[in-house]
């Protein structure tokens, strides 16, 4: 018992950062039919982008403050990246066959990967620890940390404020418009551009901050490791049906738990086949994911 | 337009042939290594551009022939030349079997499956499968081909073993864009819907394209087996079924796109060796460029030709 609790534990926390990543993913899914492949790479570079704001910008002394600004000013950086990506890689594909446009997000993650091999080198760093402090609980034998709990609310509030965003705001309208019919959506007056620009935006920002949480939960950070996240995360955006927002948060708490569950029960050497072959089996059992896919098909 | 298309293939053969005479160790075996990938991208291109189905992991397939080859001969004792029908035959049972549960899923679901069922390969032969596949460092020292008694263990005599295979490839492949069987998966391609509507059994084609491509493949990891005399899961592993995505795409999908394709984005790499920092960060910008610059590839693909009776009215019925 003792340890499915403590697994439950692990298994939502890397399930928010899962969500909060497959949201870049779905979002950007959503407007433009496009897997966006280089945004692992983008969650990657927040952690680096992290640690050197740490390092360089508040001298290494960790604080609130210091907590802070590293969150602000690595989600400046990478939703810049972000729409810098988007405008350079795939504005000009728009009207291109989509597998052109996948290629060349396969290139964009190339060069973001081997971006941050060429500033920060290819030797793994350690993200610091002394950020959050190293408090931990113990409740009836399942430890829960600090960074945990953090970890967890911070993710569902960030998920609760972008469905809201989404449903209830005009420019939300404006983003599941465009996401239904660009065309139509551009007849009646939206900037499909700039909607595509808010959608970079958000999903780069949600990206930056599960790049810093993999930092500061998992301390080790490589410059190639936005490919396993990325892939893990864009698993849990089809899981729940790509383009549909409440699906990804699904998904993701669902993949990290079933991550967790395999590597406490099973056996890890086996964690990303049996990840797969469940991915494999959901679809084979509903071809558009647990919630279905909000992604209009015409005939 | 035909002579050209006959002169430049029987260029692009002699030129093969010779290549090896001006070529020292280490580019011959980039050379073999050139004619295997081809072989392996074209046989994506029958899934992937005749049959428009988004298959990112063949490099499963390519891994199941060089493995089939590499267990037959290391631990059965087979001689390398018996175990090639089998490194077809297996590939291709398996590329019916991953296709069948998953080929009616949609564009991007299938590209997710087929990258989870690549992913699922690899793991099963880092962790040493029915203790046959000697786990994450593969198996070494296989046999060198023999035939007629003669032992063909020189790279050379691999090198044309390879592009043996390729003829075979390109054969296969100019029957497929001739016959009914390709010309349906055209069409399924550009409209599965309207396919379907006019009586082709979609599932059988892709099926049946997915067996082919697999195939194919099969072969290809063969001969891949037999120039390393050794294979290892990484050779297979879903990075190397990106690369034979992007091939197809960067060429354009017809024969001597992906063939450029692979020029581009496996023999340009070798050459830019030395710059091995920078190499890949130039070679992303390069993929993106490509695509803005040649939408629809290099060399895209014009499908078939248009039967006289249509072009020339006047001698038909006129």
């Amino acid at each position: 018992m003792d340890t499915f609790l403590q697994q439950l534990v692990n298994g939502l926390t890397i399930g928010s950062i899962f969500a909060l990543v497959a949201l870049g993913y779905t979002m950007v899914y959503g407007v433009m039919r496009l897997i966006n492949f280089a945004h692992g790479d983008l969650v990657a570079a927040a952690a680096f982008v992290g640690l050197t704001v740490y390092t360089q910008v508040m001298g290494g002394v960790a604080s609130l403050t210091a907590v802070l600004v590293i969150f602000g000013l690595t989600v400046l950086v990478i939703s810049l990246v972000g729409v810098i990506l988007e405008q350079v890689a795939y504005r000009p594909l728009r009207q291109a066959p989509r597998l052109s446009a996948v290629v060349s997000a396969l290139g964009a993650s190339l060069v973001i990967q081997n971006g941050i091999m060429l500033i920060w080198g290819p030797r793994m760093l350690i993200f610091p620890g002394e950020l959050i402090p190293a408090v931990t609980w113990n409740l009836g034998g399942v430890v829960i940390s600090l960074i945990q709990v953090l970890i967890l609310v911070i993710s569902c509030a960030l998920m609760v404020g972008l469905y809201l965003f989404v449903d209830k705001t005009r420019l939300g309208a404006a983003i599941r418009a465009s996401s239904i019919d660009q065309d139509a959506a551009r007849l009646m007056g939206i900037n499909v551009n700039r909607i595509i620009m808010v959608i970079f935006i958000i999903g780069s920002s949600l990206g930056a901050i599960g790049g810093l949480f993999i930092g500061l939960y998992y301390r080790g950070i490589t410059f190639n490791m936005g490919w396993q996240y990325g892939l893990y995360a864009f698993v849990a955006a089809i899981i729940g049906g790509i383009g549909n927002i409440p699906g990804a948060m699904l998904g993701g708490m669902l993949l990290g738990l079933f991550n967790a569950f395999i590597a406490g029960y099973v056996s890890s050497t086996w964690a990303d086949a049996f990840t797969f072959i469940m991915l494999i089996a959901i679809l084979i059992v509903r071809p558009t994911g647990i919630l279905g896919e909000r992604v209009a098909e015409k005939v | 337009m035909r002579i050209l298309n006959r002169f430049g293939y029987g260029g692009f053969f002699l030129l093969i042939l010779l290549l090896p005479a001006l070529l020292d160790a280490r580019w011959l075996t980039v050379g073999t290594t050139f004619l295997i990938f081809s072989v392996v991208a074209l046989s994506e291109d029958i899934v992937l551009g005749k049959a428009g189905m988004f298959n990112m992991g063949h490099a499963l397939f390519f891994g199941l022939g060089a493995y089939t080859t590499a267990v037959l001969n290391s631990s059965f004792g087979w001689p390398i030349l018996a175990t090639l029908p089998l490194a077809v035959l297996i590939p291709a049972l398996g590329g019916v079997l991953i296709a069948g549960p998953i080929v009616h899923l949609r564009g991007d679901y299938l590209l997710v499956t087929t990258i989870g069922f690549n992913i699922v390969f690899v793991q099963a032969l880092q962790n040493d499968i029915f203790g046959v596949t000697g786990g994450p460092n593969g198996i070494f020292a296989l046999d060198s081909l023999r035939l007629f008694g003669k032992n063909l263990d020189s790279p050379m005599a691999i090198y044309y073993a390879a592009f043996l295979v390729l003829l075979l490839t390109l054969w296969v492949m100019r029957n497929l864009e001739t016959s009914k069987t390709g010309r349906a998966l055209h069409y399924l391609r550009e409209d599965h819907i309207a396919a379907e509507a006019i009586g082709i059994n979609t599932r059988i084609h892709k099926i049946f394209a997915f067996a082919l491509g697999a195939g194919l493949a099969g072969l290809a990891g063969s001969i891949y087996a037999v120039q390393y005399a050794a294979v290892s899961p990484e050779a297979f592993n879903f990075m190397q079924s990106v690369l034979f995505f992007a091939i197809v795409i960067v060429g354009g999908s017809s024969v001597p796109g992906v063939l450029i394709g692979v020029v581009v984005m496996f023999v340009l790499p070798e050459v830019f060796r030395d710059f091995a920092t920078w190499r890949y960060f130039i070679f992303g910008f390069a993929m993106i460029l490509a695509m803005i610059l040649r939408p629809r590839g290099i060399w895209p693909a014009t499908f078939g030709r248009l039967p006289k009776y249509l072009l020339g009215g006047e001698r038909h019925g006129g």
